[in-house]
């Protein structure tokens, strides 16, 4: 691996000396820059956001990405707490705090308010007085019953971005009727085409063909990234007009308007894609191949590419079959599985380091020859969670940082968006219900009873 | 007495208004010299909300997504999967390698608001269009790199898209069946597509910091790494010291939960959230034993592995004695959730989608009606909107040099001679739909004058 990386990195060094490239000097400062968040401002730091998620960790995780930007980002519980606290992989938690809630309790400041009750509302006007944005994700209309929804809170700050999540959105005629309907992941999974996909192929035995998850909450946070570009977006234009507005995402559609590939598919062709297995619909070869010691990836999109990864992998005997790539990008699911097979079986000989280092000398080679077909096959390796943590090269980068609070010992979370100036990051984690009302009523000027 | 709570929305929300409503990000241009999708889809999103972006590709070849498309079948002379892509962008054709086509490039790039990139990690610093070079003619520009490893770190310089992101964060090796030996992709290029959601993100906090500070800056976009951030198994890991591997199509942290045949073999997804949830599917299911049961009531035993399994097996079934819609009312009856397992045809066709705008069917000039997806995040004062799908590779040049460079005609034809500025060459994906007629098109032939 070692070896490898250097001939790479010399091929590159190469093209930086060329007529009209940059300095190498002025480059690699700016990659050290890159490094470090030590001493450098945060974006958001004039900005305050109430989060009132409820039963949907969407809500919590785009809190988490204002704050991570520097956002004094308040989470605003009932008293008995966010049932979202205990939605955990088999009831997994540290002190009562589930996996997912403790690693997204990053930088934020944890009240509690019982906004079913004239105090407790009265407390969030207070709050909402100074906020930038508010975040809920009741039952649509469930907010503006208890009297701070969006049309009384805009009364009190014209200038409130106020983002409400959940699974049918909070206008058409089935937000209306389906308001009541509780958000999970799994069933936002379902609705927005993802599940149909993933799963193995018609012929397998059941329950293997049937629709299956995405092993994380992959439309939650589809749903969470999507709202936190929305607020960003209209903090941008409040910052120059002054004026707030209302946001809403349905997360029972987020993944397909995420993606796009679902709406316009069934449109033109009116035919549903099918689960493919490892299969890809796109282009073959193009998946994970298991090697003798783990699984290895082989794409190949354009024709040289697939001719470098014939070379290497001992199989130009079938180039002359294959050659273009509309042969190899085809709805005849035996033809597809015919390559497949030929691919696995070739892949099946070697170990990832021997693939690796072939791919990686042959890109290295190609890089500079035209005759060699200009081929780029690129290959990596399948790493379990557990594996990734191990790797020199994020822990070079720094992306699971290891952050300490009393209650909970020391959390591993993962963080990203290296920037030079305003970077990412996690200062804290707060997550134990009410933990900071002492220094949010005080602050704020909130009211205890 | 209050207006009626959607009536309210419905009004704030109306799509038929959204034309005349403002657009957040006007005025903002930015230069996208990204290719395939993580970097294209970052910059369709500040297309979206009104941003100018100008995307450049290499004459006669272009991105590689526009020869694109599933089971190689194309439509109007384009990839179907392009055109959702790109909307809204002015297409440009600039031969980068030149040492005129790259002086162009950092023409604009004087004069852009933000740039995005998506190659290999140094790939446009060694042409000169880096961050290094055009923060000395541009401080103020936001400059994002967006690649599968990022631009530092040992890994750097190895190429990567979708699925190599999807391998080395995890991501992969936690979708599937738990003791088979298949591991599924996440479907439609998630690997790159939420990457790019977060990416313009990230391109929007800078955005707002340099509206209050004046300054620019530069962005590492790391594809794998922004997939690791969805991931809770690096903390479970952590904090249990256990793997949580794969579930199936199960969610652990809900109990209990799955995706299930019904009688009339169709698919739902069930999933159990809070303690009151439980109470009240258990009474759609006529089984109080199991509400009554404390090995069920609370969440905390409810989720642990055996019971969640147990708790999983009842509902699978109950699920096969119920048509899907006799599922769906009890559900809303009882407000618990479950949804129907939607395909693409079905997604295409819901009524729900387009009165929401989340699919939106657009009558474009060129390629007349497709239906494609709306913005994730719906806006009352500054919606999201689609102005045109996208166009033939090139299509802009008049219009973007004689526009935003103030070229002349002679120097655009000498340029094109020169081939460092160029169009299409007869490749699907790259040329006009045959039917169009390009002598007509004031935008291709571009004098001067009125707006796009």
């Amino acid at each position: 691996m070692k070896e490898v990386r250097t001939i790479k990195e010399r091929v590159y060094s190469r093209y930086l000396q060329k007529k009209g490239a940059s300095k190498l000097s002025d480059w690699k400062n700016i990659l050290t820059q890159l490094t470090t968040s030590e001493g450098k401002p945060e974006a958001l730091d004039d900005m305050m956001v109430l989060d009132l998620s409820y039963a949907n960790f969407s809500g919590n995780v785009t809190a988490s990405f204002l704050a991570e930007a520097g956002a004094e980002v308040i989470n605003v519980e009932p008293p008995e707490g966010d049932p979202s606290r205990i939605m955990s992989p088999y009831g997994a938690n540290v002190k009562g705090v589930g996996i997912p809630y403790l690693m997204e309790s990053r930088n934020k400041r944890q009240i509690t308010l019982n906004l079913e009750s004239p105090e407790g509302q009265e407390n969030l006007k207070r709050l909402v007085k100074r906020a930038d944005i508010l975040i809920e994700t009741y039952a649509a209309g469930q907010m503006d019953a208890w009297g701070i929804g969006y049309r009384q809170l805009r009364e009190l700050n014209p200038g409130l971005i106020y983002i409400a999540i959940s699974p049918y959105g909070h206008y058409t005629a089935k937000g209306r009727e389906m308001a009541e309907m509780p958000w999970t992941d799994l069933t936002s999974q379902a609705e927005s085409g993802l599940a149909a996909l993933v799963g193995d192929l018609p012929d397998a035995p059941e329950p293997y063909n049937w629709p299956t998850r995405a092993g994380f909450y992959a439309a939650g946070y589809t749903s969470a990234v999507g709202a936190a570009c929305g607020g960003l977006v209209a903090s941008f234009f409040k910052r120059r007009t002054g004026e707030g507005q209302m946001i809403d995402i349905a997360t029972a559609d987020a993944y397909a308007s995420c993606v796009g590939f679902p709406p316009t598919i069934g449109y033109v062709w009116k035919k549903p894609r099918l689960r493919y297995g490892t299969l890809d619909y796109g282009l073959c070869p193009y998946g994970f191949f298991k090697c003798q010691d783990g699984y290895v990836a082989i794409a190949c999109f354009r024709d040289q590419d697939f001719r470098a990864a014939l070379k290497l992998l001992g199989q130009w005997k079938i180039e002359e079959e294959w050659k273009t790539l509309l042969d190899r990008i085809t709805d005849d699911i035996d033809k597809v599985k015919e390559l497949n097979a030929v691919v696995e079986k070739a892949v099946g000989k070697y170990t990832y380091k021997q693939i690796n280092e072939k791919f990686a000398s042959y890109s290295v080679k190609a890089a500079g020859s035209k005759w060699r077909g200009g081929g780029l096959p690129v290959t990596t390796k399948m790493m379990t969670p557990d594996e990734v943590l191990q790797e020199e090269h994020w822990q070079t980068r720094g992306t699971f940082p290891k952050i300490a609070h009393p209650s909970y010992g020391i959390v591993t979370l993962p963080t990203t968006g290296k920037m030079t100036k305003t970077p990412l990051r996690v200062k804290w984690i707060s997550a134990n219900i009410g933990e900071d009302n002492d220094y949010v009523f005080e602050k704020y000027g909130l009211v205890k009873k | 007495m209050t207006e009626d709570y959607f009536n309210f929305t419905d009004k704030l929300f109306a799509r038929e208004d959204i034309d005349k409503k403002a657009e957040a990000l006007k005025g903002i241009r930015v230069l996208d010299l990204s290719h395939m999708i993580f970097g294209p889809t970052a910059a369709k999103t500040l297309a979206q909300y009104g941003a100018e972006v100008i995307k450049v590709e290499v004459p006669n070849q272009g991105d590689y997504w526009r020869g694109g498309t599933y089971w190689g079948k194309y439509w109007k002379h384009s990839n179907p999967l392009w055109h959702f892509i790109n909307p809204g962008k002015y297409f440009v054709g600039i031969d980068v390698k030149k040492p005129k086509g790259k002086d162009l490039i950092l023409q604009l790039a004087a004069k852009a608001d933000i740039i995005i990139e998506n190659f290999t990690s140094g790939t446009v610093e060694a042409w000169g269009i880096g961050y290094s070079q055009v923060s000395k003619i541009n401080p103020k520009v936001i400059y994002a790199s967006l690649s599968t490893y990022g631009q530092f770190g040992p890994r750097r310089y190895a190429p990567g898209w979708d699925l190599l992101a999807q391998g080395a964060s995890g991501v992969l090796s936690v979708t599937g069946h738990p003791d088979t030996d298949k591991y599924f992709k996440v479907p439609d290029f998630f690997g790159d597509f939420f990457p790019a959601y977060y990416a313009a993100m990230l391109i929007f906090i800078a955005l707002n910091y340099r509206e209050r500070s004046g300054e620019g800056q530069y962005i590492d976009g790391c594809q794998a790494e922004i997939l690791m951030r969805t991931l809770s198994h690096f903390t479970y890991h952590d904090a249990t010291g256990e793997s949580l591997g794969r579930t199936g199509n199960m969610d652990p942290t809900m109990s209990p939960s799955g995706i299930f045949k019904t009688r009339d073999g169709k698919f739902v997804a069930v999933a159990i959230a809070t303690d009151k949830q439980f109470q009240s599917f258990c009474k759609a299911l006529g089984r109080d034993d199991l509400a009554q049961n404390d090995t069920y009531k609370k969440a905390a035993s409810r989720l642990k592995r055996e019971n969640a399994l147990a708790l999983n097996k009842v509902l699978e079934e109950w699920v096969i004695t119920k048509d899907v819609q006799e599922l769906s009312g009890l559900a809303k009856k009882h407000r618990f959730a479950a949804a129907e397992v939607m395909d693409d045809v079905q997604i295409s066709q819901d009524e729900w989608r387009r009165e929401r705008g989340s699919a939106i069917l657009f009558e474009d000039d060129m390629y007349k009606k497709l239906l494609v997806e709306g913005p994730i995040a719906m806006l009352s004062l500054t919606p999201g909107r689609i102005k045109w799908l996208t166009r033939p590779l090139g299509y802009h040049n008049r219009y973007v040099f004689k526009k935003i460079l103030g070229l002349t005609e002679d120097q655009i034809k000498d340029l094109e001679k020169e081939r460092v500025v160029g169009t299409w060459d007869y490749r699907v994906g790259q040329r006009p739909p045959i039917y169009h007629d390009l002598s007509k098109d004031r935008i291709f032939n571009y004098e001067g004058g009125e707006d796009h």
